[in-house]
């Protein structure tokens, strides 16, 4: 299991140092000159000017420069937002909460709906509700996400009423950030208006997290069923059947553990549309999140929030592949069996 | 009474070719404590019959049958979930795949303990503690020594002699009064194939189990079983005691596997042929018409293209027109 994990690490290693070499070939490209494009300070100094030649090594070869870009980028230095002259670094730290929150909500709404939807599609005897259900998610999966998105704020926001639209809470509420999570920073808040006020948090978090849920929902549906269906076909299902066992429990503690396993690995495979389509839906609802943040900086032609922004959300992506890669292994008994086998 | 008495069961399977008859009006009767041995080449439709006695049918089957009685019970009459608790309690399986048969994503101990029966009397806090040791119990019986490290692990890491263990050990723990073994030596060594007999018979002769013995091997087959019904093609050839079939076979395939049973006395020439009967057994969508043995038969005349129907004649049956060493009976109808 280490030398796995240490295999899993250099694979981080690796695909970081080529994310960081093609940001570092796209700054020279951008149409500006070099050191605003690095550092985004439009009017340098003489000082600060000799600064960034220093920290980037602007008169050494492209070697060397790469080197010290590698240097400043991991070292947390991501330059100064040309627009808010802010240290990036900042301004992504704040944008990121806000982002895990939508996802972890849309992630939990497609799990904790899909399987169970997935497991009663594959029992199920019925061929109207077989139908229906795979009409239904197939349809899900081929929605566009800001179309989606637009037509549900149209109708449960704008034509009934029922729901905000954008923004993270109501303006009404001054919320001081503790976590960054609006539905924890709401009950932590100390004021009579708490509750109200998280009320006020889920109702603006609904429409943007079913958007989001759509497509992971759809595909988690899916899957489970095309796993449970062949699941139970195998021999170890009819052998828990013939020793008297009750469905129930065949589903539960049986089939479902392994109708899980590829699950989990395609939630892996999932990670980048899913994190572009939130970006989509944030831009969608407004919502101060990582999407809509480095969306702005792309129109504002922000370079620095551009390659922060870029090299910050690919990494967080690759970081979570690995981890749902190394769960993935941890959890499946089978593929620590491929592991034995390699070593 | 019979513990089992099956009259004229049938399966017909729906292929995109057709239906099809897998099994055609198959009788089998076992009395209790009997170890009763199905022999039959792959195909003919042994593992069907076992599941359907379980009452684990495939999603294309279509079960006919006159009989089919449990102890005195119908077992057509039952409700699924009636079957299920029998086959929990009284009736116990052996599946030919031991590792397949196992989840491979919990450990084989927790697996085992599932199994094990449910102690009303213990309280509820003790009750996992005493499963567990009832389940080593068994694994010590089935002759498991490391009983703490074979149910630690996860069923890939064993072997197929260990597995097959655990699956005789999951099966035998509530105490059946039928054990269905299909195949359950299926690809081991020879000295744990032994092991594995010697178990089941112990077993027999012990708890008075009576097992159904599913194997394709009539030499195994006759040193262990008590009774022998051979199957051909989904049609029972022959059933009878082991000993008066082998002495006297009626019909010409319990003859045929028996003069073709290899010996090993080393009197057969270098590269000559093993005898066989001409042809091979026919597949699902060619079936031919009446016995089914018909074209292959050295006895076959005319009036095989009719099936001819079982003859019983003191405690042996057979199903042949033109039989050895005996008449055949005169109800024939053609079916």
């Amino acid at each position: 299991m280490g030398r796995y994990l240490v295999r899993r690490l250099n694979l981080f290693i690796a695909t970081t140092i080529a994310l960081i070499t093609v940001l570092f070939i796209t700054t020279g490209h951008f149409p500006v000159e070099r050191p605003y494009a690095l550092s985004g300070i439009a009017a340098p100094t003489s000082t600060q000017l000799q600064n960034i030649t220093d920290n980037y090594q602007l008169n050494g070869n492209q070697l060397q420069q790469f080197i010290a870009y590698a240097q400043t980028r991991l070292g947390g230095d991501l330059g100064l937002s040309v627009t808010s002259q802010r240290p990036v670094i900042e301004e992504l730290t704040q944008a990121l909460p806000a982002s895990f929150e939508l996802a972890i909500v849309a992630g939990l709404i497609a799990v904790l709906l899909g399987v169970p939807l997935g497991v009663l599609a594959s029992l199920s005897k019925n061929k109207v509700t077989q139908h229906s259900i795979m009409a239904i998610t197939l349809t899900g999966y081929s929605i566009p996400v800001f179309w989606l998105g637009l037509t549900l704020s149209l109708w449960f926001g704008v034509e009934l009423g029922w729901l905000p639209v954008s923004g993270r809470i109501n303006l009404l509420y001054e919320i001081p950030p503790v976590t960054g999570f609006m539905l924890i920073d709401t009950l932590l808040w100390d004021s009579v208006y708490r509750v109200s006020a998280f009320k006020d948090a889920v109702f603006h978090i609904i429409l943007p997290s079913i958007t989001l849920a759509v497509l992971p929902f759809t595909v988690v549906v899916r899957i489970t069923r095309s796993a449970m269906l062949t699941i139970m076909e195998q021999p170890y299902i009819k052998a828990a059947e013939a020793r008297g066992l009750h469905t129930g429990t065949i589903v539960l503690r049986h089939a479902l553990p392994n109708a899980l396993i590829p699950v989990l690995k395609n939630m892996g495979l999932m990670l980048g549309t899913f994190a572009s389509y939130a970006m989509i839906v944030e831009v969608i609802f407004s919502r101060q999140g990582v999407g809509s943040w480095l969306v702005s900086g792309i129109y504002q032609r922000d370079y620095t929030v551009i390659q922060g922004g870029v090299l910050g959300v690919a990494m967080i992506i690759i970081f979570f592949s690995i981890l749902i890669e190394v769960l993935h292994t941890a959890y499946n008994p089978l593929s620590r069996k491929e592991i034995y086998a390699a070593n | 009474m019979p513990l089992l008495d099956i009259r004229n069961l049938t399966i017909e399977l729906d292929t995109p070719q057709g239906r099809v008859k897998a099994l055609e009006r198959v009788s089998l009767m076992i009395n209790p404590g009997e170890l009763h041995g199905l022999v039959g080449e792959s195909g003919s439709g042994r593992t069907l019959l076992a599941r359907a006695i379980l009452g684990v049918p495939g999603h294309n089957w279509t079960i006919t049958a006159d009989r089919m009685m449990w102890d005195g019970q119908n077992l057509m009459d039952m409700s699924a979930k009636q079957r299920r608790n029998l086959m929990g309690s009284e009736i116990a399986v052996i599946f030919q795949d031991p590792m397949g048969s196992l989840d491979p994503a919990i450990t084989v101990g927790s697996q085992l303990i599932e199994a094990m029966p449910q102690d009303k009397k213990t309280s509820f806090w003790r009750r996992n503690k005493a499963r567990k040791a009832v389940a080593q119990k068994w694994l010590h019986k089935v002759g498991i020594k490391n009983t703490e490290e074979v149910m630690s692990s996860y069923a890939w890491e064993l072997s197929a002699g260990e597995c097959q263990k655990v699956m005789i050990a999951m099966a035998i723990a509530n105490q059946p009064r039928l054990l269905i073994a299909d195949e359950p030596t299926d690809s081991m060594e020879l000295s744990t194939q032994a092991q594995i007999f010697r178990l089941l018979s112990k077993l027999n002769q012990l708890h008075s189990v009576s097992i159904l013995l599913i194997s394709h091997e009539l030499d195994t087959l006759s040193g262990w079983c008590d009774q022998l019904t051979v199957l051909y093609c989904g049609q029972v050839m022959e059933s009878g005691p082991t000993a008066e079939v082998l002495e006297q076979p009626f019909h010409p395939y319990t003859k045929a596997l028996l003069d073709n049973m290899p010996d090993y006395s080393g009197g057969l020439a270098h590269k000559s042929m093993m005898q066989t009967l001409p042809g091979s057994s026919p597949a699902l969508q060619h079936l031919p018409i009446g016995c089914r043995l018909g074209p292959r038969c050295p006895q076959a005349q005319k009036r095989c293209v009719s099936k001819p129907s079982l003859c019983h004649q003191k405690d042996r049956y057979f199903a042949c027109h033109f039989p050895y060493n005996s008449e055949p009976c005169n109800d024939d109808t053609p079916s």
